[in-house]
C-alpha cells in the first residue's frame, strides 16, 4: 500500500463518518415507521444553513452554533413528525391514498418545499460556514488533512458513539428498538409508540443537521446541497440493512472508502453511478441488506 | 374514495358497475375540460401562452400515464420523467444519426420506452412501498447520469438538436391535444374493461387479487409498460416540439412536478391529474412572473393535499357537487 492509498483510505473513512451521521437517522426512521424519509437531505441542508447563519450573521461563537444547529434540526424533525407523520400510525387504514404512497409523497413534497423555501427566503447563493479551527493543513505521515476536517471527524466519532450507546442501552433507546421490532407488541407492553416516533424524528433531524453543520465550511451550502448526501444515505441504509444502526455505520465507512478509491482508480465521471447500481442490485436481490434481518419486508 | 374499487375482483357485479359509472363520469368531465382547452386558441394567439399550454399538455400526458401506474395499480414509481427522457432520446438519436423521420421516430420511442418499462416492471415486481420508490429513483438517476455523461453520443448537457415537425404553434397545440384525447380514450377503455378492475384489485389487495385468480404478474408488468410507453410518447412529441433533447427531461424535479399534478388533481381518478396538469403548470408560469414562488407554493400544496385532501381537487369538486345537489 503506497502513501496515496493510505491517504485515500483515511479520507474515505472520514467521509464515511459524515455519511454515518446522516444514515443512522434514516435507518432509525425506517425501523420505527417502515418508511423512507425523502426529506432527510433537507435536514442536513437546514443544519448547514443554521450553523452558518447563527455563527456569521449573529456572531455567535462556533462552539455554541454547532449544538444549536443540532437543536434546529431536532425541532424540524419534531415538527415534521407532529404535522405529517402522525397519520402513518393513527388511523390510516381508511385512507384512499395508501400508507406507503402517502409517506413517499409527503416527504418528497416536504423536500421540494424546504429546498425552494430556503432558495426564496435566504437566496440561491452558496454560503461557506466558518471552520472550527483555522489550521489549514495537518500532516500525519502520508495523510494530508485540514485541521477542521480532522477535528470534525473526531467530533463525528464521539457523536456516533454516544448515539449508538443511547440506542443500545438507554431506556428510550430500548423502547425505540422494541417498537421497530414489533410495533403492536411494544404498544401492548405499554410502550408509548407515538413518543418513540417523536424521539426518533428529533434525533434523526438533529444528527443530519449536525452533519450539515460540521461540513458547512467544506460544502458551500446551497439550497439543494442535501440531495447527494441523501442519496448516499439511501444507498447506505439499503447496504447496511434498513433499520439496523450498526449496519448503517459499517456501510457508511465502506461506501466512503469505496468512493474514495473508485473516483481515483475507476472513473471520476461515473463515481455517483456505482453506488446507485449497487443500491438497485441490493434492492432487487438482497433487500434485507448485508446485516439486516430476514423478513423485514414491509 | 368511493368504496367502488372492487376488493374482490371476481366480477362482483354491483362493484363493477359502480366503478364503471365513476370512471365514466370522470371521463366525461375530462372530455369537457379538453373541449374548453380546444377553444382557447380562438381567443389566445400569444405564442408564449400557447407554448405554456402545450407544455401543460405534455405534463398532462405524463401525469395521466403515471396515474395509471401509481393511482390505479398502486405501483409508486419515481421514474416517469425518465421514460419521457428515454422516448425523447430514442427519436432524437434516430433522427440525428440516421435521419429517421420524426413520425417513425415517435413510434420507435413508444416501443423502446414501453420495452424498457416492461423490463423494469418485471424486475421490480415484488418490491413495494419504499423499496419500489428507491429502486425506481436509482434507475432514474443512473439513466440521467448515462445520458449526460455519454457526451460522444448524446452531446451531454448541451443537448441534441432534433428536426422539427410542424411550423405553426397552433398546429402543435392541436397535435398535443389530439394525442392527449386519444390517450384519455384509451385509458378509459382500458379502465372500463376487466383490466381496469384487475389493476384496482391489485392496488387494493394484491394477495386477495391473486387468490381470486387475477394474473398479478401480467397486469402489474403491463401497467408498468403501458405507463412507460405513454411517457415515452409524450417525451418524443416534446423532443420534436422543442427541437432539442437534454438530460434535463429526466430530472427528479420533473418527476416531482408530475407527482404534484397527480396528487393535487386526485390520484386514481381519470380526470383529476389531467386537469390539474393544466392548472398547476399555467399557475406556475403566472407565479413565476409574480415573484418566483411557484415551486414553494406547489410543494406546500402537495403536502397539504396529501395530508388533508387525499382525493385531490377531483374529490373536493365531487363533494361540492354532492352538497349542492342535496341543498
Amino acid at each position: 500500500m503506497s502513501g496515496i492509498d493510505v491517504d485515500l483510505a483515511v479520507n474515505g473513512l472520514i467521509t464515511g463518518l459524515f455519511y454515518a451521521l446522516m444514515a443512522i437517522g434514516l435507518s432509525l426512521i425506517f425501523g420505527i415507521l417502515k418508511i423512507v424519509n425523502f426529506a432527510h437531505g433537507e435536514f442536513y441542508m437546514v443544519g448547514a444553513y443554521a450553523y452558518t447563519l447563527i455563527a456569521l450573521a449573529l456572531g455567535v461563537p462556533v462552539w455554541i452554533a454547532l449544538p444549536l444547529a443540532f437543536v434546529v434540526g431536532a425541532l424540524l424533525g419534531w415538527l415534521t413528525e407532529r404535522t405529517l407523520m402522525r397519520p402513518l400510525y393513527a388511523g390510516y387504514t381508511s385512507w384512499g391514498l395508501m400508507r406507503d404512497e402517502y409517506a413517499v409523497i409527503v416527504t418528497f413534497g416536504l423536500s421540494l418545499f424546504l429546498i425552494n423555501f430556503v432558495d426564496k427566503v435566504i437566496g440561491p447563493y452558496a454560503y461557506r460556514g466558518p471552520p472550527l479551527v483555522e489550521t489549514s493543513r495537518v500532516v500525519l505521515g502520508p495523510v494530508l488533512i485540514s485541521g477542521h476536517r480532522l477535528l470534525a471527524a473526531g467530533i463525528a466519532i464521539a457523536v456516533i458513539a454516544i448515539t449508538a450507546a443511547l440506542i443500545k442501552w438507554s431506556f428510550w433507546g430500548q423502547q425505540i428498538r422494541a417498537v421497530s421490532q414489533n410495533r403492536l407488541g411494544a404498544s401492548l407492553a405499554g410502550i408509548d409508540t407515538a413518543k418513540a416516533s417523536v424521539i426518533v424524528f428529533m434525533l434523526s433531524g438533529g444528527l443530519a443537521a449536525f452533519a450539515g453543520a460540521l461540513l458547512s465550511p467544506v460544502i458551500n451550502a446551497s439550497p439543494d446541497v442535501g440531495i447527494f448526501p441523501a442519496i448516499k444515505s439511501y444507498i447506505i441504509v439499503v447496504l447496511g440493512g434498513m433499520g439496523s444502526v450498526p449496519g448503517a455505520i459499517i456501510a457508511s465507512l465502506f461506501l466512503g472508502v469505496i468512493e474514495s478509491f473508485g473516483a481515483v482508480y475507476i472513473s471520476f465521471q461515473y463515481r455517483d453511478a456505482f453506488g446507485l447500481i449497487l443500491l438497485m442490485l441490493f434492492l432487487l436481490f438482497r433487500p434485507q441488506g448485508l446485516f439486516g434481518e430476514k423478513g423485514r419486508e414491509v | 374514495m368511493a368504496p367502488s374499487s372492487a376488493t374482490s375482483p371476481a366480477a362482483d357485479r354491483s362493484g363493477a358497475q359502480l366503478s364503471n359509472t365513476k370512471t365514466t363520469v370522470e371521463f366525461r368531465a375530462a372530455l369537457v375540460a379538453m373541449a374548453i382547452v380546444a377553444l382557447i386558441p380562438l381567443g389566445v394567439s400569444n405564442p408564449y401562452w400557447l407554448g405554456v399550454l402545450i407544455v401543460s399538455m405534455y405534463f398532462a400526458i405524463l401525469a395521466g400515464g403515471w396515474n395509471l401506474l401509481a393511482g390505479y395499480t398502486g405501483q409508486f414509481s419515481l421514474a416517469p420523467a425518465t421514460f419521457a427522457m428515454i422516448g425523447a432520446y430514442t427519436t432524437g438519436l434516430l433522427n440525428h444519426y440516421f435521419g429517421v423521420p420524426p413520425l417513425l421516430g415517435i413510434v420507435a420511442a413508444v416501443v423502446v420506452s414501453g420495452l424498457v418499462g416492461l423490463l423494469l416492471g418485471r424486475a421490480v415486481l415484488r418490491l413495494v412501498g419504499p423499496y419500489l420508490a428507491l429502486t425506481t429513483l436509482s434507475f432514474a438517476e443512473i439513466m440521467r447520469l448515462v445520458a449526460s455523461n455519454s457526451i460522444d453520443i448524446t452531446r451531454g448537457d448541451l443537448g441534441l438538436g432534433v428536426a422539427g415537425l410542424l411550423d405553426s404553434r397552433v398546429g402543435w397545440y392541436y397535435l398535443f391535444l389530439g394525442a392527449l384525447v386519444v390517450l384519455l380514450i384509451l385509458f378509459y377503455m382500458l379502465l372500463r374493461s376487466k383490466a381496469g378492475l384487475f389493476l384496482q384489485a391489485i392496488r387494493d389487495d394484491e394477495v386477495a387479487a391473486r387468490r381470486a385468480g387475477v394474473n398479478v404478474v401480467f397486469w402489474k408488468t403491463a401497467a408498468f409498460a403501458i405507463s412507460a410507453a405513454a411517457s415515452g410518447f409524450a417525451g418524443a412529441l416534446y423532443a420534436h416540439f422543442a427541437e432539442l433533447v437534454t438530460p434535463e427531461l429526466g430530472l427528479i424535479g420533473q418527476t416531482g412536478l408530475i407527482v404534484s399534478m397527480t396528487v393535487i388533481g386526485g390520484m386514481g381518478t381519470l380526470a383529476g391529474p389531467v386537469v390539474a396538469a393544466f392548472l398547476v403548470y399555467v399557475l406556475s408560469e403566472w407565479l413565476r412572473d409574480v415573484g418566483g414562488y411557484q415551486l414553494v407554493v406547489f410543494a406546500a400544496l402537495v403536502v397539504i393535499f396529501a395530508r388533508f385532501f387525499r382525493e385531490g381537487l377531483w374529490g373536493l369538486a365531487r363533494a361540492a357537487v354532492q352538497r349542492w345537489g342535496r341543498a
